[in-house]
């Protein structure tokens, strides 16, 4: 992660916190968590005892939201996990570059420019087709703990 | 011998061979794994060729390759049952003969397989025939099997001929049959005419042969060909017993009844009056038990042992016999007869039960016992508890109660003893003998009390109890310190809760000391407990107690499934009832498990015993006991027991109820995290208590009830519980206002309750930065819960609450509709939301006016507006498959979520409580679903259709609005419309019958609405229907021929079920009427495509006939719709076999 990819960050979440403690019981399938320090999205999660009579635990299977990676954890039911903050900012497309690289329009009026499109071909030609057919195009960039992906949601409005 | 219709001559013998060496060589290539694709091919072109007897009667008698004998064998039963229609009726003759005799010739081929074969085509082609036939035409085939089965032609043809028999059977028996492509009536007619005619005669010929070489085997003393004869023989005894006879109306002796579900479930043989000489008077069963007994002496002899073939299947027939019933016998006393001499015979396998245990243990094999089990298994269902008892007295100086007593209990010893996890023969017999006791110990019927036992059987079974549960607590503490890793198998909770019915049965026939005896043993568990607080390691007392909670749980109280459970008789009527209500048993044993329970309220007592695991057998007990023993409205009409007066609303009821809830608050907030407590706390105990009106009554009257749902609404923790937990929280507390005095009331008990919950969504939303702070994980906590909470309270909807969850709702629309926009993104709260909406419409949509059901329609337009503009054209990227999956699976419930929203809509034209009936201004309930469709039908990909219950909602609601309201497609614009026939056109190829059913249903309601409409000179679908030209100029034909085209095609070529033929008629027939010469043409063009001359004919004879057979006429109504039915089923029979191998 470079520091300018930081600057653009900044706005959205100056002074909030990256994570928040809540209850590793409360946390439930598609729902976030932070595991090793990543920011993940629940797939699973299952609950069993530490022997018959001990309490409660909860075993997550989770899958890094930037990387795809899958990790797990199992933690007490009452014990705290952190939970990501996840951010999704909405840009307006005002250009794709040969390389790959977007242009965005942010909504005080500046241009982002360093996301990379996926290398997915079809959804680059699919996307390059309805730029160059002049649909409004707003691509959603999702970020967590301080980190932007170079891969997103994308919406074709 | 006759061969078949000879055509060819001398010159044909070369094509024959070279066919034939094709054949073998393709065989065995397969054999060699080589050139799989070609060799395939080959071997199907001969099932193909049309007329293909000649050359497979020559593979079978000249090849020497056995694969390609097989091959020929069912390429003639293929070819034969496709063109079946227009053979003449000699060359059907005389292929079955050829077939039959062919087994015959060979019997004693060593290729076992290929005779199988051939005697199983010969089985087919007979039934496909058998209506056709004439008796005369049957006896002869049967005369040729006779003279086999009789053993004039030596072992090998004798066996050949049971063996066809066997097959014919098979063949017959609704379960075992081949399709053959023919309607379900025509399986029936046969099983009934087989049934009838032949079937005991069968049975004879099989007993007769038999017989004819028992007394060979029984004096040899090594395996002799008899014994094969002997075994199938044997064999199609049991499958003749297994044939599900068809019942006959006179019911006479024994326990009969068909109402029990008990009689569903076993498998009963009630072969009626007519097998009665056969199979009782004869002393066939006495043959049958000397035939086993000598075999017996046998298995220390070369080529016999416990689980040789003629063994194993003479058991199996003698435990049939078992199961014995009816009318087939004149009297009761003729049946006691029957099964007393059968269990004499049986007696050997498994008495004395310890010494049989021992020598199973020492290495002899355990079928023999198993089977003993079985039969007593099989008489327990047949005989009533005093009869079966009775079996045994005139031999034995104990009955047959006792005997299974103290064969169960050496199987539990067993299992005490060896507790392993792996199945051993132990668990095996000990589910046979539960089910024994099952058979025997449920009630008939519900009102007629269980059969009571005599005092030694009631002895036996409370020895018996007592040793099944020290087995059970053995097993409890042995258990305790293992890891739970299995967390909470499904599969191994019902089977535990199956087999503790079981021990409920068990125990409560001998409840009068049972009961005493379960106190005792937690009197002694309590004991232990206090006296070793701090010094010993409670663990494994805490497991006994977990065990012997569900034991007594189950012995005290039924589960209700439902309904209200009532006492058990065995307490109602076998405990005393003039005794003080606390010296009754009952209340003494429930009594000191509620004072037990109720110390978890302490909370030193909570962290030193109250595991987790142990609170959830005390909620659980609770639940149950709660659900018969509370409060019930028995109470006063049933002034007999003490026992409902001692809990009831003027005894103790209100105490007892004020500690469960007590308990429940506290298993909901002191035990963190502990999700399964908490979802028996909610989902089974306090659930259950508010289904009660009278216990609602009080329940709203408790400060304890208050308390928690003052924690409810504000407390912190309660806010942790797992969101579905809170929903069902809610819907619970709502209910209870139930048992408030009037309607006011509830109302107002209802905006206490949850009206700040609303106020708190409407203010945080209206918050200026709420857009920034809500997708932090601190508030879509809270705001999820509060979605869930708002589900919970709507889903508990009745008429007196409507008025507080309108409005509930009603200020929640706005909040929703901020809520959606911004959380777009976050599908798990979009899914909350939608649920919110769909079962708050669901719940209010029939009793709304129409100014609030035009609010409510308005405000479900909004929401698929907008989540439609947030969703469609949007694409998920991610990196992880498992991700993106995930992601479609959550669009897949959000729709299924809408579909639901837009059916409760439309319901509201079906059933509508509301005021004022007169037409003001009233919504127009089908504009509405269809405009939601509008919406809806773009986001809905064929990708999605590919999950069951989507694909369901979908066409359900699909045929339900083109039945109910097929005048408003026509306005559908062209893009929604096609798009909507395409995925009817998707789900007429699905694979499930009930999808394509509902299409059918679709196409029928659409082209009976176009047809009626034009006929009335008005446009109907106008251009849908007239086809139109695509942007680029070609000629795209309307919907309907497209579908007419795709019907024919499904029903001449496809493959569907026999059950949807009716369906598609139904749709066809306006089909064709709206496209007549679409039909005309689609029909000529079939006509040409056949080559050959007869089925040219014979095709367009049928095309004729199906559209103008039994005075069909143009119209649809009821009746012609039936001749139409009646007539397609005709044509596809007719057509159908040889369309489909073009």
């Amino acid at each position: 992660m470079s520091d300018e990819e930081h600057q653009f960050e900044s706005k959205a979440d100056a002074g909030a916190s990256k994570t928040y403690p809540q209850q590793a019981g409360t946390i439930r399938k598609n729902g976030y968590i932070v595991i090793k320090a990543r920011p993940c999205k629940v797939v699973e999660v299952s609950t069993s005892k530490t022997g018959k009579h001990g309490h409660a635990k909860c075993h997550f299977v989770a899958i890094d939201i930037f990387n795809g990676k899958k990790l797990e954890d199992i933690v007490p039911s009452s014990h705290n996990c952190d939970v990501p903050h996840v951010n999704r900012t909405d840009y307006q497309l005002i250009d794709i570059s040969e390389d790959g690289f977007v242009s965005l329009l942010t909504e005080n009026g500046n241009t982002k420019d360093d996301l990379r499109l996926p290398t997915d071909d079809a959804l680059l030609t699919q996307l390059k087709d309805g730029f160059a057919e002049g649909k409004d195009l707003v691509v959603t960039v999702m970020s967590a703990m301080g980190e932007e992906p170079n891969c997103a949601l994308k919406d074709i409005g | 011998m006759q061969g078949f219709a000879e055509r060819g001559n001398s010159g044909d013998l070369a094509q024959l061979q070279s066919t034939m060496h094709a054949i073998e060589l393709a065989c065995t290539s397969i054999q060699m794994q080589m050139n799989l694709g070609a060799a395939e091919a080959t071997i199907l072109s001969l099932s193909q060729t049309p007329q293909p007897y000649q050359t497979c009667k020559f593979i079978l008698e000249n090849s020497q390759v056995a694969n390609a004998r097989f091959q020929a064998a069912a390429a003639i039963r293929d070819a034969a049952i496709r063109e079946w229609s227009f053979l003449s009726s000699d060359e059907k003759r005389s292929m079955i003969s050829f077939c039959l005799c062919f087994v015959m010739q060979h019997a004693n081929s060593p290729e076992g397989y290929v005779q199988a074969k051939v005697s199983s085509v010969a089985a087919q082609l007979l039934k496909r025939g058998w209506l056709d036939f004439s008796a005369a035409e049957k006896e002869e085939f049967f005369y040729q099997v006779n003279q086999a089965v009789y053993g004039i032609h030596g072992v090998d043809v004798q066996f050949a001929g049971i063996n066809f028999l066997e097959s014919l059977v098979s063949e017959f028996s609704p379960s075992t049959s081949s399709a053959m492509g023919l309607p379900r009536e025509f399986h029936e007619h046969c099983k009934k005419s087989l049934e009838l005619d032949h079937l005991k005669t069968f049975y004879c010929w099989a007993r007769d042969a038999a017989l004819s070489v028992t007394n060979r085997i029984v004096e040899s003393d090594s395996a002799v060909p008899e014994v094969k004869v002997c075994t199938a023989a044997l064999r199609l005894m049991l499958q003749i017993l297994n044939w599900e006879f068809s019942p006959i109306a006179v019911s006479l002796g024994g326990r009969m009844g068909t109402d029990s579900p008990k009689r569903s479930e076993c498998n009963q043989v009630q072969p009626g009056p007519a097998w009665r000489e056969v199979l009782v008077t004869s002393g066939h069963i006495g043959w049958l038990l000397g035939l086993y007994a000598a075999l017996r002496q046998k298995f220390s002899c070369e080529g016999y042992w416990l689980d040789c073939p003629i063994a194993v299947c003479a058991r199996k027939l003698i435990v049939q016999f078992c199961s014995l019933t009816g009318t087939i016998f004149s009297s009761v006393q003729m049946h006691e007869h029957h099964l007393h001499q059968l269990l004499s015979g049986i007696l050997q396998w498994i008495d004395p039960p310890d010494a049989v245990s021992r020598a199973i243990e020492c290495g002899k094999s355990e079928s023999e016992m198993l089977d003993g089990c079985r039969a007593l298994l099989s008489i327990a269902t047949v005989a009533t508890p005093s009869t079966f008892d009775q079996l045994l007295k005139s031999t034995r100086s104990f009955g047959t109660l006792t005997l299974l007593c103290i064969l169960m209990s050496e199987v539990v010893k067993n299992l005490m003893t060896n507790n392993s996890e792996e199945e051993t023969w132990s668990w095996e017999a000990r589910d046979i003998l539960l089910d024994t006791w099952t058979a025997l110990l449920v009630p008939v019927n519900r009102n007629g009390g269980n059969a009571s036992l005599p005092p030694e059987g009631k002895n036996a079974t409370a020895t018996l109890f007592a040793l099944i549960v020290q087995a059970e607590l053995k097993a409890a503490s042995a258990s305790a310190f293992k890891d739970d890793d299995s967390d909470y198998l499904q599969a191994s909770i019902s089977a535990l809760d199956e087999r503790l019915s079981s021990y409920a049965l068990i125990g409560r026939t001998a409840i009068e000391v049972t009961v005493p005896f379960l106190t005792g043993l937690f009197s002694e568990r309590f004991e232990r407990l206090n006296q070793g607080r701090g010094i010993i390691d409670p663990t494994e007392t805490l497991e006994e107690l977990y065990s012997l909670l569900l034991i007594t749980g189950h012995l005290i109280a039924d589960e209700g499934e439902g309904e209200t459970p009532l006492i058990p008789n065995a307490i109602r009527f076998h405990l005393p009832h003039n005794l003080e209500a606390e010296m009754h048993p009952v209340v003494i044993l429930c009594g000191s498990i509620i004072r037990f329970a109720e110390e978890s309220l302490k909370p030193e007592m909570r962290a030193s015993v109250f595991s987790p695991r142990l609170m959830e057998a005390v909620i659980w007990f609770l639940a149950r006991w709660s659900c018969t023993y509370l409060m019930s409205p028995e109470e006063s009409r049933d002034s007999t027991t003490v026992l409902l007066k001692f809990f009831g609303q003027h005894g103790q009821g209100k105490l007892v109820l004020d500690i469960i809830v007590r308990i429940s608050l506290t298993a909901l907030v002191s035990y963190p995290g502990e999700k399964y407590l908490q979802a028996l706390t909610c989902f089974q105990l306090l659930h259950a208590l508010v289904q009660q009106k009278h216990i609602c009554i009080h329940l709203v009257a408790l400060d304890s009830w208050r308390d928690l749902a003052n924690a409810f609404a504000n407390e912190k923790t309660l806010f942790l519980l797992n969101t579905a937990h809170q929903r069902s929280l809610a819907q619970t507390l709502v209910q209870s206002a139930s048992g408030m005095r009037n309607s006011e009331a509830s109302n107002q008990y209802v905006r206490d309750l949850m009206g700040h919950m609303a106020t708190y969504l409407v203010e945080i939303t209206s918050k200026n930065d709420f857009k920034n702070v809500a997708q932090q994980p601190d508030i879509i906590l809270p705001v999820s819960c509060l979605l869930e909470r708002l589900r919970g309270a709507a889903s508990a909807s009745e008429p007196r609450l409507q008025k507080a969850i309108y409005e509930l709702g009603f200020s929640a629309m706005n909040p929703v509709l901020i809520l959606l926009e911004i959380y777009k993104h976050e599908s798990a709260v979009v899914y909350l939301l939608l649920k919110f909406v769909v079962d708050w419409v669901d719940g209010q949509i029939s009793y709304l006016e129409a100014q609030e059901t035009a609010v409510v329609v308005n405000f479900c337009m909004s929401l698929l507006r907008l989540y439609s503009s947030n969703n469609i054209g949007k694409i998920s990227i991610t990196l992880s498959s498992s991700l993106s999956t995930e992601a479609k699976t959550e669009k897949y419930k959000d729709l299924r979520a809408l579909l639901q929203l837009l059916s409760s809509l439309c319901s509201k034209d079906l059933v509508d409580f509301s005021s004022d009936s007169t037409e003001t201004e009233s919504t127009n309930i089908s504009q509405v679903v269809y405009f939601g469709l509008h919406i809806v039908t773009p986001l809905i990909s064929l990708e999605l259709l590919k999950y069951p219950k989507f694909c369901f909602d979908y066409f359900s609601l699909l045929s339900h609005l083109l039945e109910v309201y097929p005048e408003t497609v026509a306005q559908l614009s062209n893009e929604a419309f096609s798009h909507v026939l395409g995925t009817l056109d998707f789900g007429l190829h699905h694979q499930d019958a009930e999808v394509v059913d509902m299409c059918l249903r679709a196409l029928r309601a659409l082209a009976s609405y176009h047809y009626l409409e034009t006929s009335a000179g008005k446009v109907g679908l106008g251009s849908h229907a007239a086809g139109l030209k695509d942007p680029g100029g070609n000629f795209q034909e309307g919907i309907l021929s497209r579908f007419l085209r795709s019907v024919l095609q499904l029903l001449l070529f496809g493959d569907y079920s026999p059950d949807l033929v009716s369906g598609a008629a139904d749709a066809l027939l306006p089909l064709i009427l709206c496209e007549q010469s679409l039909y005309q043409k689609l029909g000529n063009e079939l006509i040409e495509r056949q080559a050959n001359e007869t089925l040219k004919s014979r095709l367009s004879n049928a095309l004729r006939s199906l559209t103008s057979a039994n005075q069909l006429s143009s119209t649809i109504d009821r009746k012609n719709c039936q001749i139409f039915r009646k007539n397609l089923s005709n044509f596809l029979v007719d057509v159908r076999g040889f369309l489909r191998t073009m």
